[in-house]
């Protein structure tokens, strides 16, 4: 989508649309895998969580409370990718 | 062995329209022709540049942003005496296998050099250029990355550009 | 972007492994090339193929009389493959069968 079809949706609700971008940019041009994707991330937050090791939790709260809403947002994004690679199973062509 | 005539078609077909199909309106069309600037030169007395848009930098450098959605809008100076070994490939839009065993299929600096040792080319600008070409913003990449690209290009005495991918 | 180089003075070529998107894009010069996305110059090692592939891009910024032109290399995927592994075994690169 053109970056104008998106504000567009952003800018009346069209949450399907946007939802769909996000897929597409995660999923490697398709959705199906894109939704697969996100589940994944999840996956492999959760799983390094599950015998509750240690987190640099000052780091965590001051990054939320310091940073603004786009480079939150931006590392969201970063995560996401990070923690698909970590499991392996890599949908990509090159290099982070 | 001579090939059939389907060996010289792209290796993925319909690329524009697939592309085009996912993200409407992400992909240029422009039905209106550039005049050529003419080689005022021969070859072997101009000064070459080269462009990239396969983001290609020097190791050390800030990543190229490939996680974000909308796109990387800039450039990186990459100096045209480095060597492969110095440089990093930081895109997820196509295989990048062939150039992390050697650069050049990509990025031919080491090609260029000695084409300018040799005196094919006339000589090579002190940096090339670099950035990434996916961007789901094709204007803004033309108002702001395209125009400070081709002001750099210009400004560092290239007489001429070759660029890659296209 | 190479359009607005070539808008500065600054004669341009790309290569370009998407024909259809360089037919869209319409840049002032440009070499086509039948190989996988990410292997414009070629495959690594083939140092002749490499070289052959930027000359004949240079080469249009001299002759190439319209704007807007495609030229395409004569040069196949296959040939380049497979003097790649040819060149990478004579390397002592590779040893064994890969496949693809």
């Amino acid at each position: 989508m053109s970056l104008q079809y998106l504000k567009d949706a952003a800018a009346s609700g069209d949450t399907e649309a946007l939802i769909r971008y996000v897929r597409l940019h995660l999923g490697d041009g398709d959705e199906a895998k894109g939704r697969k994707e996100i589940d994944k991330a999840w996956i492999e937050a959760l799983k390094p969580l599950l015998d509750l090791p240690p987190a640099d939790r000052e780091f965590i709260h001051e990054t939320l409370t310091m940073k603004d809403l786009a480079t939150l947002a931006h590392l969201f994004f970063d995560l996401h990718f990070y923690l698909v690679k970590q499991s392996g199973e890599w949908i990509h062509d090159g290099n982070l | 062995m001579t090939g059939t005539s389907s060996d010289r078609e792209q290796l993925r077909p319909g690329l524009w329209a697939t592309v085009n199909e996912r993200y409407p309106g992400s992909m240029i069309t422009k039905p209106d022709l550039v005049p050529l600037a003419r080689l005022e030169k021969s070859l072997a007395q101009t000064r070459l540049t080269f462009v990239s848009t396969a983001g290609v930098q020097p190791k050390g450098t800030l990543p190229f942003d490939v996680v974000h959605p909308v796109g990387d809008y800039s450039f990186r100076r990459v100096p045209s005496t480095a060597e492969p070994a110095d440089l990093e490939i930081h895109q997820l839009k196509y295989p990048t296998d062939g150039a992390n065993r050697d650069l050049n299929v990509i990025f031919p600096i080491e090609r260029l050099r000695e084409l300018a040792a040799e005196g094919v080319v006339g000589g090579l600008t002190p940096d090339f250029f670099s950035f990434i070409g996916y961007n789901m913003d094709p204007e803004r990449l033309e108002r702001t990355l395209a125009e400070e690209i081709a002001a750099a290009v210009a400004a560092d005495g290239a007489e001429a550009a070759l660029l890659a991918p296209a | 972007m190479q359009r607005a180089i070539e808008r500065r003075g600054v004669p341009t070529v790309s290569v370009t492994v998407a024909r259809d998107v360089t037919e869209h894009a319409t840049p002032p010069r440009a070499v086509f090339v039948p190989f996988m996305m990410g292997h414009h110059f070629g495959v690594p090692f083939h140092w002749d193929l490499q070289r052959r592939i930027v000359l004949e891009a240079l080469d249009r910024l001299g002759k190439a009389e319209r704007s807007g032109e495609i030229h395409d290399v004569p040069v196949t995927w296959a040939e380049a493959r497979r003097e790649g592994v040819a060149i990478e075994r004579a390397l002592g690169l590779r040893t064994e069968r890969r496949p693809g």
